[in-house]
């Protein structure tokens, strides 16, 4: 039977955790029972495939390999430096481990919540006090991520890797290929979107990750454009969701039945009582108001301006099924 | 069962740990490493077959009688080692996102912004890309923090809510169970008005009130979450929206059967809902970007609708 996968990566771990010097590739293979194994029965190559996969995963585990020239044999050589490798000191009060006890379980993706519960496993065995049993708590913060493109597009945001993928715009009818620089991921009203600096049309944009078709695929080389400090990927989200006002202080009037549609009710900038039926609003007029007013039906009759009153009138007629 | 990358992930932890416990017992390392005693018997038989040299026998001495776990051959392999980016991401975004949830109690608040400094400091590069990744929760604060209040102290609330379905008001009673932010916040409560268990959306609270009245909501399982806060019962009534490419967003946003393609762009979404008249306002929402299919009842409510909102509009009439 062959060796499982996880017997050969903690072998490699500690080999290279436990050498002074770099230990070469043959030394290796003599070492880990697997590698012996997949090098006589497989061949060469199949041992340096197996060798160069584990050697990424265990760096995605955290763990600092160095590669140095001097192996014994004149080889090139590999280790894990115990400096380089060793969590520093943290020291942390019980309230502060209460809190990150809850954290670790809010991610509901199998990579991140496996990150999680592996960050709470070093800290804990670095001697952080978390209390045994974590107490279930009546909060449950949660961040899902369902979209298929989420964890291709966290890796290489991370490693600053460029990507392609098909992506459909909202309204479109059509999927078309995209070649960006993933600058930053952001969770929103429970949707994720990606930033970047898309090669085609030399400037940064912001895609939805479920309008995203296919895979993502890494292309090789890094990043041709800057980075900006900091990107705000929230800000020009809200913007399309319809927060805030398309034009600076662009608004429009409404009028509301009393004690109806109480989501428009927060946005106002002002409201008027106007009799005892119907309440005047001044609302920001921003993207998909018409839609966010259609909603309601009879219960908001839109006042100005013009555009968005024939908006509204033009969907509403388009469900009462008149004038076609 | 844990795939290959956790389970060696773990295995390294669990070396450092038990270095520090001689005689360790199964039940308790198993609780304190999240994992299943199973489990923990499961790395337990693979590390006595790890170790530097399998030929020079030089391989980690560990064993258990299923109650105890002993190491024999305890050297200074097991170092508490660094966190991985992904690690410090993962835990830094959401610390982050939760300490930044509206409505917390400030202690907690606090605690968990101490903890990040430490953690950003322990990790040193690896935290560096934590700030690609941002998560925002939403709550009301006021009432988030009412209602974590009637959860401490056990106590009823009465809500005054805006029913999105009906659009209208509605009063009622509940018993809180758990507060739950998935983008937005959401209070599972125990309805004394209508004996169920519901679900209510922060910003559609209008109004709030802590009762003195004890909370008493009935023992029952929590709901599983893992297919979203919205899950249909398998025999709530059908709906079948048609949209257009601009309806698409559809799909997006309701828990749904399936999706198909139209030849137009467009699709055929299959949803289903305990109460489809609630889907009024989404007929309305759609224009011309799509219909309702079915059931009949509900197309001919939301054009009714309609046609009462035109009577608004001189212009818009036929």
């Amino acid at each position: 039977m062959a060796i499982a996968k996880a017997e050969r990566l903690m072998n490699l771990a500690l080999c290279l955790m436990n050498t002074r010097r770099p230990l070469s590739k043959k030394e290796l293979r003599e070492s880990v029972e697997a590698y012996r194994e997949a090098w006589q029965q497989g061949s060469e190559d199949a041992f340096n495939r197996m060798f160069e996969r584990d050697k990424d995963d265990l760096r995605e585990l955290g763990l600092v390999i160095d590669v140095d020239e001097n192996a014994l044999d004149g080889e090139v050589g590999y280790l894990a430096r115990r400096d380089r490798n060793r969590l520093p000191e943290i020291v942390l009060d019980a309230e502060e481990a209460a809190a990150l006890t809850l954290v670790a379980r809010v991610w509901q993706q199998a990579k991140m919540s496996g990150a999680a519960s592996g960050a709470l496993q070093k800290l804990r065995a670095a001697g952080v006090p978390f209390a045994e049993d974590a107490e279930h708590t009546a909060l449950q913060p949660r961040i899902p991520a369902r979209e298929a493109a989420f964890e291709p597009l966290l890796v290489a945001a991370r490693d600053r890797r460029p990507v392609t993928f098909d992506y459909r715009k909202a309204g479109a009818s059509a999927a078309e290929q995209r070649s960006v620089e993933p600058w930053a991921l952001e969770c929103w009203r429970g949707h994720w979107y990606l930033a970047g600096y898309d090669r085609d049309r030399q400037s940064a944009r912001v895609f939805r990750l479920s309008r995203i078709t296919g895979k993502v695929r890494s292309r090789a080389g890094g990043f041709t454009g800057d980075v900006p400090e900091h990107v705000d990927v929230r800000a020009h989200v809200a913007r399309f969701a319809g927060e805030g006002a398309v034009t600076e202080g662009a608004t429009a009037t409404v009028r509301l039945r009393r004690g109806a549609a109480f989501p428009l009710r927060g946005r106002a900038l002002a409201t008027t009582r106007v009799d005892e039926h119907w309440d005047e609003l001044e609302i920001p007029y921003g993207y998909g108001l018409g839609a966010d007013l259609a909603e309601f039906g009879p219960d908001v009759v839109v006042l100005g301006p013009d555009d968005l009153r024939a908006d509204v009138i033009d969907r509403l007629r388009a469900v009462a099924g008149v004038g076609e | 069962m844990s795939n290959a990358i956790d389970q060696t992930r773990r295995m390294l932890s669990l070396v450092t740990y038990l270095r520090e416990r001689p005689g360790a017992e199964v039940a308790e390392v198993a609780r304190a490493f999240g994992i299943t005693e199973r489990e923990l018997i499961g790395d337990l038989n693979v590390l006595p077959m790890c170790g530097t040299s399998f030929r020079g026998g030089d391989l980690l001495d560990i064993d258990t009688d299923g109650d105890r776990i002993w190491w024999h051959n305890v050297d200074d392999v097991a170092q508490p080692l660094r966190l991985a980016a992904d690690e410090a991401t993962a835990l830094l975004v959401a610390a982050r996102a939760v300490a930044g949830l509206p409505g917390l109690r400030r202690r907690d608040r606090e605690a968990l912004t101490r903890a990040v400094t430490k953690i950003e400091d322990a990790a040193g590069d690896s935290a560096e890309s934590s700030a690609r990744v941002g998560v925002t929760f939403e709550a009301e604060g006021q009432v988030f923090a009412d209602i974590d209040r009637a959860l401490t102290e056990g106590r009823r609330l009465w809500l005054r809510y805006w029913s999105h379905g009906r659009g209208g008001m509605t009063e009622r009673e509940v018993d809180p169970i758990r507060l739950v932010t998935e983008g937005h916040t959401y209070l599972e409560a125990w309805c004394r008005t209508s004996e169920d268990r519901r679900i209510f959306r922060l910003d559609r609270v209008a109004e709030i009130k802590v009762l003195d009245e004890p909370a008493d909501p009935p023992r029952i399982e929590p709901r599983d979450l893992s297919a979203g806060l919205v899950n249909p019962a398998a025999d709530d009534p059908e709906v079948i929206v048609e949209v257009g490419p601009g309806g698409r967003w559809v799909a997006e946003y309701y828990t749904h059967d399936k999706a198909e393609e139209l030849p137009d762009g467009g699709l055929r979404i299959t949803l289903r809902s305990a109460d489809p008249s609630g889907l009024r306002p989404l007929a309305l929402r759609l224009g011309r970007d799509g219909r309702i299919v079915s059931p009949p009842a509900l197309a001919e409510q939301a054009r009714e609708a309609a046609l009462a909102a035109l009577a608004g509009y001189p212009e818009g009439q036929a």
